[in-house]
């Protein structure tokens, strides 16, 4: 099974891969957080994960936070 | 003017009446703009048909409106739908951008122009990006867009007077690369080129309109587009945006400020729960004590009770005519519990307006300074497990000041589901501090053991009728999605505007309310309605172990919570008689200003069904707790 954010530790660098509901997945690609690498700035135990991508930082409750998949970019090629 | 020829409107209707739609996204600094342009206030309202509140005001031929924050024009909420209205009617637009959110902020722009609506950008925050270590080549940024882009720091009203100037020259390119998508629409479509950029990014409220017109959609599916299109299209404006945020961007970040880390210590629970918790606590003091307390009792209890409430009596005593048929309206007018010339009117100037002016500039201040997505993240948690976001900690912590006031703010916790679980939980089990002030009171006769005993129960029945109502409405709770901009200290210029137009808009809408709710009220008084409420309620007294005269206190509490809370203080009870009374009265039903918004902002179905639970929980509660102190005491 691939990993969700709800995986992610504070200070990691991911990407989002896959949001289920099409009207999330507009909001965050309009923000620009499906354009490239997010870094995790804070994941609250069993909480919120407030991600950031060119100085925005974004709230995601956690039932959200389960059911969008990330992929952890190789390490030469992030960005 | 010259950006008009792309949508096509009349030269001459444009000196008369143009409209000038401020638009940006959310915490850009639009409010302080819009301060900076407007020569004139002329009206602040609720959008038609929507809770959400837009200002208008005069400029030069223009008339200027500022509309909700958004990064995108759609209609994915209600606060969406209002902008997106307003600009498709807009003659030309200023869209603020903040220079220290370039990347976020350009998706917007770049819709607005593919959208082929005039435009002129206001480059704002420039002292910001500056300290950030950011630094943008205004020049290349408006030969890549094609309109005027003026670099502004609205806060100081730098830029204003080359905005003004440029403004008349809004535009937009005559062709942009939303173009080639065009032709997945129907040809025979009469739309303008706005109306077609949205309809090839599924907006739903436009299909339909069009499919109303008489133009084909198939199988009655809103959409004339295919499913996939909207996201396509959004990922095309997104690599626009990176490919001119790459040329005119240079970033060199210097990201540990004090804002940042301010911001750290209030995510993090270990430091945000105490820094939290020292929030609220001063919010209660200020609202709840200091305000709700002190000044409402002083404006009562030494202006309008001893000085105004008499000398109305005297006036309208003297006014009338001696005379039998004239008693009914005597009564109207000025009877003891709710008449409308007295005690409503003390109601509304002596603790309605106090309470409103300090809980919208609280409620500014949060919102000002950062702090309220900041709460929401903290509260998240907690409240997902009774249905709710983190956003309806406002309206919990705002309840505990005047639930009338919080039923208002559950305008911002999202869906309509989590509005009326937040509404009914405020309505049930929220104590408003009036009524605490007394419950206080009584409470220390009893000690601290009760004290916890009434908090505990509190807790468990919010608790509880929150999961039941998570269980048992249909739909899904919202998660939470919320920015959270950068913490800053709130102007108190903007905190002050702010909190005077809401709270006249408030009032404007709830006094006419109140008004008409006294004369219901004071006509049931009058032909005995009351007195029988009171007899009614034998049963129910006798249920939760109190004496007859208690049903005096239910229909005090009907009225007012707190007048229930003091009823209490005359009269001669047992401990447990005191702490069940104390418990049934905090759930029972809210007051009636309370009850009045809660129909206003709920369909009555709810809002009923709110006001008659209220009443079954009160007395389960209240019985349950009879029963037990019967057992053990």
């Amino acid at each position: 099974m691939s990993e969700v954010l709800a995986d992610v530790g504070s200070g990691e660098a991911v990407r989002l891969v896959s949001v289920p509901d099409g009207d999330t997945r507009a909001r965050l690609l309009r923000l620009g957080f499906l354009d490239g690498t997010v870094t995790c700035r804070h994941h609250i135990h069993k909480g919120p994960v407030v991600v950031r991508r060119n100085g925005t930082d974004l709230a995601l409750g956690s039932d959200l936070a389960r059911e969008i998949e990330i992929e952890r970019p190789a390490r030469e090629a992030s960005d | 003017m010259e950006g008009c020829h792309s949508t096509g409107c009349d030269p001459e209707a444009i000196d008369a009446d143009a409209t000038l739609a401020l638009v940006g996204c959310p915490n850009v600094g639009k409010s302080v703009v819009f301060g900076e342009l407007a020569e004139q206030y002329v009206d602040v309202s609720n959008y038609p048909g929507t809770t959400v509140d837009t200002t208008l005001a005069e400029f030069g031929d223009y008339q200027l409106t500022d509309t909700p924050g958004v990064y995108g024009i759609s209609a994915f909420n209600e606060e969406e739908r209002v902008t997106r209205e307003i600009v498709l009617e807009a003659d030309a637009v200023v869209n603020v951008v903040d220079a220290t959110h370039l990347d976020r902020d350009l998706f917007l722009t770049l819709q607005l122009l593919d959208m082929g609506i005039p435009t002129v950008v206001a480059l704002n925050m420039m002292d910001e990006a500056e300290a950030d270590g950011i630094d943008i080549d205004v020049e290349a940024l408006e030969s890549a867009l094609g309109v005027p882009v003026v670099p502004t720091v609205a806060i100081d009203g730098e830029g204003f007077d080359e905005l003004r100037e440029r403004i008349p020259a809004a535009d937009a390119p005559e062709e942009t690369a939303i173009e080639e998508y065009y032709d997945e629409l129907p040809d025979d479509l009469d739309v303008n080129r706005a109306e077609k950029t949205l309809l090839v990014e599924g907006d739903e409220p436009l299909a339909k309109q069009v499919d109303v017109g008489g133009v084909m959609a198939d199988g009655g599916s809103p959409a004339l587009v295919e499913p996939g299109l909207r996201e396509e299209i959004y990922g095309q404006r997104r690599s626009r945006v990176q490919s001119i945020t790459g040329t005119v961007q240079d970033v060199t970040r210097t990201d540990d400020s004090l804002a940042e880390r301010v911001s750290d210590l209030m995510i993090n629970p270990l430091t945000g729960t105490p820094i939290a918790l020292a929030l609220l606590g001063l919010i209660y003091y200020f609202i709840g004590d200091l305000v709700a307390q002190r000044l409402v009792d002083t404006l009562e209890g030494e202006v309008i009770g001893p000085h105004y409430i008499p000398a109305v009596e005297s006036f309208v005593a003297g006014l009338l005519p001696e005379a039998a048929w004239i008693e009914p309206l005597e009564f109207l007018l000025i009877n003891e519990n709710l008449g409308l010339l007295t005690v409503t009117v003390q109601y509304v100037i002596g603790t309605l307006l106090p309470l409103v002016i300090a809980f919208y500039l609280a409620i500014s201040v949060l919102e000002d300074s950062g702090v309220l997505p900041r709460l929401a993240v903290l509260t998240d948690r907690g409240l997902n497990r009774i249905g709710l976001n983190g956003r309806a900690v406002v309206p919990m912590i705002v309840g505990v000041g005047c639930v009338t006031m919080a039923v208002i703010t559950t305008r911002m916790v999202g869906s309509k589901r989590e509005r009326t679980i937040s509404t009914a939980l405020l309505g049930l089990a929220v104590p408003c501090s009036a009524q605490l002030g007394v419950i206080m009171g009584l409470m220390a006769g009893l000690g601290l053991i009760y004290w916890f005993g009434y908090l505990g129960i509190l807790l468990v029945v919010l608790g509880v009728v929150g999961l039941f109502l998570d269980r048992t409405l249909p739909g899904q709770s919202e998660a939470l999605v919320t920015e959270l901009p950068r913490m800053r200290m709130p102007r108190p210029g903007n905190i002050l505007r702010k909190t005077y137009n809401r709270a006249k808009m408030f009032l404007r809408e709830a006094i006419p309310l109140f008004g008409a709710t006294a004369v219901v009220v004071s006509a049931l008084d009058y032909v005995g309605g009351l007195a029988a409420i009171q007899d009614g309620l034998r049963p129910l007294t006798s249920l939760v172990g109190m004496p007859a005269d208690f049903g005096q206190i239910l229909v005090l509490g009907l009225i007012r919570r707190d007048f229930a809370a003091a009823g209490m203080t005359d009269m001669a009870l047992s401990s447990a008689q005191v702490f069940v009374g104390l418990v049934v009265i905090t759930l029972f039903v809210p007051c009636i200003l309370a009850m009045v918004m809660i129909f206003k902002e709920q369909d009555a179905k709810s809002a009923l069904l709110m006001w008659v639970g209220s009443w079954v929980t009160a007395f389960t509660v209240g019985g349950v707790l009879a029963a037990a102190f019967g057992v053990f005491g």
